[in-house]
Formats: C-alpha cells, structure tokens, sequence
C-alpha cells in the first residue's frame, strides 16, 4: 500500500467522521447504563412515570456537567 | 510491513525507524490508558457524589466530584508502590 495514501483528506475526514460517530455511540451506551440504574430503582412499568422521566433526563445533563468539571479538573492538575 | 522497517536508507520521510514506531506506539498507548483511567473515575464519582439528579449541581455534588477527582488521581501511584 502507498503510504501517501493515509495522508490524503478524504480519508482523514471519513476517520474524523466514523471517530465522532464512535464517540456519541460510546455516550449515548453510558449514559442509558449509568441512568437507568440511578433513576429506574422499582420494577419498570409499561411506560416512564413524570419523575422517572425528569430524573433521566436530569441524570443525562448532570453527567454531561460533570464530566466537564472532570477535563476541567485534570487539565489543571496537569499544568501544575 | 514495509513502512516500519529502519530508514536508514533515507528513502522518503513516511518511513518511520523502530524506535519512532516504538515511541509512537507508547504515547498511544499512554493516552489510553490514561482515557481507560478517566472513564472509570467518571462512573464512580458520578455513582458516588450525585444520588439524586436535580435541574443543577449543587454545591455539595460539585465539590464531592473535585474531591473525588483528586483523591482518585492518586491511587494508581499508591498502588503501584506496592509492587
């Protein structure tokens, strides 16, 4: 194989685009585990209840939150 | 697989030599580790510091998270003083 060729554009944004895709998959995976565990704690019914609801909804922005306080928190333990 | 043999030739800068591989390869490797430790330190502060979701983070879930993040920095070097 030519090496040049992992070089050209087309295959970098094809990599960037299936890279990005990868990265919401993996997100999206997270956050259904993660609150469907802290939100769904008695036998699930046939359809959300309101605060089943509000607390996944909750969950997801608050693990959205928090993960930025993480980045936020090593990038300045890295820069000490 | 040729573009990884040693370029002393000179023939073409898109040779790497084995050790700039080697050297590449542990920097990849370093950054996933590094982002396998993050995601274990995000699922376990975010199961410890926040119980209930609210519309925020409140003041007591934020500080918990950055206590968490620190405290949890340090044991990988704890741990790996034990062997």
């Amino acid at each position: 194989m030519d090496p040049s060729a992992l070089n050209s554009p087309d295959l970098q944004r094809f990599l960037n685009q299936e890279k990005e895709k990868a990265m919401v998959n993996e997100m999206v995976a997270k956050l259904t585990s993660v609150c469907w565990d802290k939100c769904i704690t008695s036998t699930p019914g046939n359809k959300f209840s309101s605060s089943e609801s509000a607390c996944l909804s909750n969950c997801a922005q608050r693990f959205m939150d928090m993960t930025m306080i993480i980045m936020k928190r090593v990038q300045s333990m890295q820069e000490t | 697989m040729d573009s990884f043999t040693t370029g002393s030739s000179g023939s073409g800068s898109s040779q790497l030599s084995t050790d700039q591989f080697i050297d590449q390869m542990k920097a990849q490797l370093a950054q996933a580790y590094a982002e396998e430790f993050l995601e274990i330190v995000r699922e376990k502060c975010f199961d410890k510091c926040i119980t209930k979701p609210g519309l925020s983070l409140s003041g007591s879930e934020s500080s918990c998270i950055s206590r968490c993040v620190d405290r949890s920095s340090r044991l990988p070097v704890s741990l790996a003083e034990l062997f």
